[in-house]
């Protein structure tokens, strides 16, 4: 039986199911830990809810949107500012945020009005935003406001608006992974289809479940691009809500965050014939096999394969003088929800480390499958952890690094774990070639701090050298390395601190101009 | 009258000042050893709440959640307080006090979390923890009523109700600091030690700045005891530095035991550190010593470097929580300063009568602005569209975006500091406090002349 029965969780035998340890030969069907089911209280659990989930994850980094949630004021202040998606408008979306400020008289008499001078005020506030989404929340989903009545009545009223509405309140389903599947929906239900787009390339793409942290989006869209592909829409990192309205025009929908966008892309297969493919933006290889699978459905293989091998050229010696210092380090790799199947084989195969750990805090057991299939034997893959299972892991594992959140990073920093931020990374972007190499920098800089050599002596007990003013990163990281990788004449990086400046200044004329086929052969 | 105190001309929040009640309540739970809060209601609530902490001290603090999912919304979820506790006190063997701290959805649930306490303690707590010390209580922290600061206040005083016993007396003090950082607590208790005063200080959470051990087992927790709380019912006094962060707990004190309250003034400056350290004087009867007086004179020599030459009539905006922001406004007068605008981010009606309200508006020679239920708004309207000038916002780090954007220096200040490093670890109280807020204030007006090459060179022979 491969289930692992953390001490801590003893007195809560439920847990058990939860975590499995991947054994010699095993395959899914002996390993699968239980997913997705509601949370045991008490148990300290890092999970967040479903209007986080809504608003905080996909909503908000749609740009060029006033997002205003329905409530008291703390849903809104609290998911505001805790994450790195970013926009070339400025980052309007990450510096404003709304709340209708639900007060007490509210709570009883109904905040429906209330909402309508909200919404008013905001537009008067930012004329030149003329789009809105509104988030419902515990409070008023009790209370059974009529949010989409008073959106329509404000949408009759001014003509050059448009509203979208969430009802996605924070109760609503066991983790931030059922708000995903809410807004994906209402999403498609409410807004696609409602405008028509201007197609300028035969190939056009809806990139979907991808969320610009720190430029991942930009970074893509720019391959795309050098592909000669219109991406008409991205859900929903620094995306438009007007081109997500026009969703219904792509050829193919090209996702990420399977956990939380799949939901709307089958929707889109469904109802408008838009096959899905799932790519991904982490590693060499899985990149370039994303850009080589989006080639072959459009008969452009070749323009992928020019960007491989140019991105390839330029980057891969970076990552591999990383990989050399960073093989057989021990990684806990503990995200939120996909980056677990994202990572888990991209790290071990190109950058050399052991993935010791995955966990998912909102992940269901399709994304488990997908971690546990992609990591070594004996794995400890934990569903839905909790504190005292973290700490109990972590000194069992003893892992030289671990990816998590910010919060959870402040525990593993106690136990002297360097962390690496995995939901909005240290100094990403981490998507593309480039990315790629900044997160396996980010990695060894994490790993080979003097000052984490420094924090485990304790100058009461033991002997330590006194003959050193300093030490460095190399002089850690090269000791034990064999003479052929201590020669090279790299010395990693040589990127610049902001990557994404030098995208956002391109023009059209710094793109290839590919010549559109005629009607006829499109027809064809 | 050149100060007017007006409610915010807008219904709803753009970028709000602050958060709401559980906040407020879940920051006092960590100042009490032994002590997880459990927060009826979703798990956002107590999710983003313990990142927003550990984004301010860059420190991890256990805080629980019932997890109320679709299923209790509907049917009611006092099981999963009662599941809650259990599973805590089964994981935890050294827990010993566990508020259950309301929220929006469970206060409209109607959830009766006092119910659920009694039924724990006779039933659960009684079968089977028997032989273990639990204390269970309830913190009412609606989020739509009042915000993050009546929750801190409103938490403090379930925390003193809950605990406090008659006894003879402790010869202590009762001293509240308010919603404070690790080093406004180190600030203070150097005042108490050299006025050789006891006191029981509500709350001990200078263990919240913690160290990296080489055998990795630290943990940050606060370090007021139950002995601390029970004890706060023996004492001669309570001193309630912020009005609005501690006055009910001072209150209750007051009523139930005939404690008196003395409240006030946040220590903020040299005035109000010294009206401090004479009414700490006149209550026990210690004098204000000379090593004091040389601290003092070491702040004052500081500042004397500073006020007339570079601070004098900077306009300032300033915004946060109101014992805050009134102390920081205060100072700042006193330092030759224009303060412009201050922004107070809830409808507590009780601030427009605050005597140092009314004191603002008698004696202000210049516009000034105070807006209660304010929002960052209020402070980026001005600036943008209303021609507000300024030379300097004091204030959190939700509002960087408006120092950033429109290019005026900020000094942070209050909760929470995330975006500058180790904020926490230094005092804005006391005359410790003084001296690090004028020299912050100064160094960031020297970078900005700096950076907009406005009369940069003046600092050639300072």
């Amino acid at each position: 039986m491969p289930y692992h029965e953390f001490d801590c969780s003893k007195v809560i035998p439920e847990r058990k199911q939860h975590a499995v340890v991947k054994g010699e030969g095993e395959d899914l069907t002996s390993c699968l830990p239980k997913g997705y089911l509601n949370t045991i209280p008490g148990s300290i659990s890092e999970r967040g809810c479903a209007y986080c989930g809504a608003k905080h994850v996909i909503g908000t980094p749609m740009k060029d949107v006033i997002h205003i949630s329905h409530g008291p004021v703390g849903c809104t202040y609290d998911t505001w500012q805790t994450k790195r998606y970013i926009s070339d408008n400025n980052n309007f979306q990450l510096k404003y945020t709304f709340a209708t400020d639900v007060k007490e008289k509210h709570i009883v008499f109904g905040a429906e009005s209330l909402l309508k001078q909200n919404i008013l005020e905001a537009f008067d506030a930012f004329p030149e935003i003329k789009r809105m989404t509104i988030y419902q929340t515990c409070a008023t989903a009790l209370i059974g406001d009529d949010i989409n009545a008073i959106a329509d009545e404000v949408m009759a009223e001014r003509p050059d608006v448009d509203i979208f509405v969430c009802n996605s309140p924070g109760f609503a389903g066991p983790s931030q992974s059922g708000g995903h599947h809410k807004i994906n929906i209402a999403w498609i239900n409410q807004k696609v289809g409602t405008l028509e787009p201007e197609i300028t390339s035969d190939y056009v793409i809806n990139y979907v479940g991808e969320y610009n942290i720190q430029g991942d989006q930009e970074v893509m869209q720019d391959y795309f691009k050098r592909m000669g592909i219109q991406v008409l829409s991205t859900f929903t990192g620094n995306g438009s809500y007007d081109d997500l309205r026009a969703m219904h025009r792509a050829h193919l929908n090209v996702l990420e965050c399977a956990r939380s966008a799949e939901y709307i892309c089958d929707e889109l297969r469904a109802r408008y014939g838009i096959p899905r493919l799932d790519i991904d933006g982490f590693g060499f290889q899985a990149l370039g096999d994303s850009l080589r699978k989006i080639g072959l459905f459009f008969g452009i293989e070749e323009r992928a394969e020019a960007i491989i091998a140019e991105e390839t050229a330029r980057w891969k010696p970076e990552l591999d003088w990383y990989a050399a210092r960073l093989k057989g380090k021990k990684v806990c790799l503990w995200p939120g929800g996909s980056k677990l199947w994202h990572w888990a084989n991209a790290i071990q195969e190109e950058m050399g480390v052991k993935v010791v750990s995955v966990y998912t805090k909102f992940g269901h057991q399709g994304d488990m499958e997908k971690g546990i299939a992609r990591a070594g034997v004996g794995t400890l893959a934990i569903d839905d952890p909790n504190e005292l299972e973290g700490h109990e892991a972590l000194e069992t594992l003893k892992p030289d690094v671990i990816f998590t959140g910010k919060r959870p990073g402040e525990v593993a920093k106690k136990k002297r774990v360097p962390y690496l931020n995995a939901h909005a990374y240290h100094n990403g972007p981490y998507k593309g070639f480039e990315g790629w190499v900044r997160f396996a920098r980010d990695i060894y800089n994490a790993v080979y701090s003097p000052m984490h050599q420094l924090s485990g002596i304790d100058i009461s007990k033991d002997d330590y050298a006194t003959d050193k003013g300093f030490v460095t990163r190399r002089m850690l990281s090269d000791a034990n390395l064999p003479e052929a990788d201590r020669a090279s004449p790299l010395t990693g990086y040589t990127g610049p601190f902001d990557p994404i400046a030098a995208l956002r200044a391109k023009t059209d004329a710094d793109y290839p101009q590919f010549e559109r086929k005629t009607s006829t052969q499109a027809a064809e | 009258m050149n100060c007017e105190v007006k409610v915010k001309d807008r219904i709803g929040t753009i970028n709000p000042i602050f958060t709401c009640q559980p906040a407020g309540a879940q920051y006092v739970s960590i100042g009490v050893k032994d002590c997880i809060g459990l927060v009826h209601g979703g798990q956002g609530c107590v999710m983003f709440v313990r990142l927003l902490i550990s984004q301010h001290l860059k420190e991890n603090f256990e805080i629980a959640s019932s997890s109320l999912h679709e299923d209790g919304a509907v049917f009611g979820a006092c099981g999963r307080v009662e599941e809650g506790v259990d599973v805590l006190l089964s994981r935890y063997p050294h827990l010993k006090v566990i508020p259950i701290i309301s929220t929006c959805s469970t206060e409209v649930i109607g959830d009766d979390i006092d119910g659920v306490i009694t039924k724990l303690e006779e039933g659960l707590l009684a079968e089977k923890y028997p032989d273990r010390e639990v204390h269970l209580l309830p913190i009412h922290t609606p989020s739509f009523v009042g915000s993050m600061v009546t929750g801190y206040d409103v938490a403090v005083r379930d925390f003193v109700k809950k605990f406090a016993r008659k006894g003879p007396s402790n010869g202590k003090i009762n001293f509240i600091t308010g919603w404070v950082n690790p080093g406004d607590v180190t600030e203070l208790k150097s005042l108490l030690k050299e006025m050789d005063i006891d006191a029981t200080v509500l709350f001990e959470i200078e263990s919240f700045d913690s160290p990296i051990m080489p055998n990795g087992d630290e943990a940050s927790h606060g370090n007021t005891t139950i002995e601390d709380l029970v004890s706060t019912g023996s004492a001669t006094h309570t001193f309630v530095l912020n009005r609005y962060e501690g006055g009910k707990a001072g209150q209750f004190l007051e009523k139930k035991f005939k404690i008196p309250a003395i409240v006030g003034p946040t220590p903020i400056g040299i005035r109000n550190t010294d009206t401090l350290l004479k009414k700490l004087s006149e209550a026990t009867g210690k004098p204000i010593p000379e090593s004091l007086v040389r601290k003092r004179g070491v702040a004052l020599d500081a500042i004397t470097d500073l006020a007339h030459m570079f601070l004098a009539d900077k306009k300032v905006a300033i915004y946060g929580n109101a014992d805050l922001v009134i102390g920081l406004a205060e100072f700042c007068l006193d330092l030759e300063m224009k303060p412009q605008l201050l922004l107070l981010g809830d409808d507590n009606s009780g601030y427009v009568d605050d005597p140092r309200v009314k004191a603002l508006q008698e004696h202000v020679d210049y516009p000034m602005e105070i807006v209660t239920n304010a929002d960052f708004w209020d402070l980026e309207d001005r600036i943008k569209n209303k021609g507000l000038e300024l030379d300097l916002i004091l204030g959190h780090s939700k509002g960087r975006f408006v120092s950033i954007d429109y290019d005026i220096p900020m000094v942070r200040v209050g909760f929470p500091t995330y975006d500058r490093a180790g904020l926490y670890r230094y005092p804005v109280v006391g005359y410790g406090g003084a001296t690090w807020l004028a020299e912050q204030m100064a160094n960031a007006l020297f970078t900005d002349m700096e950076h907009k090459k406005r009369k940069e060179w003046l600092l050639n022979v300072w």
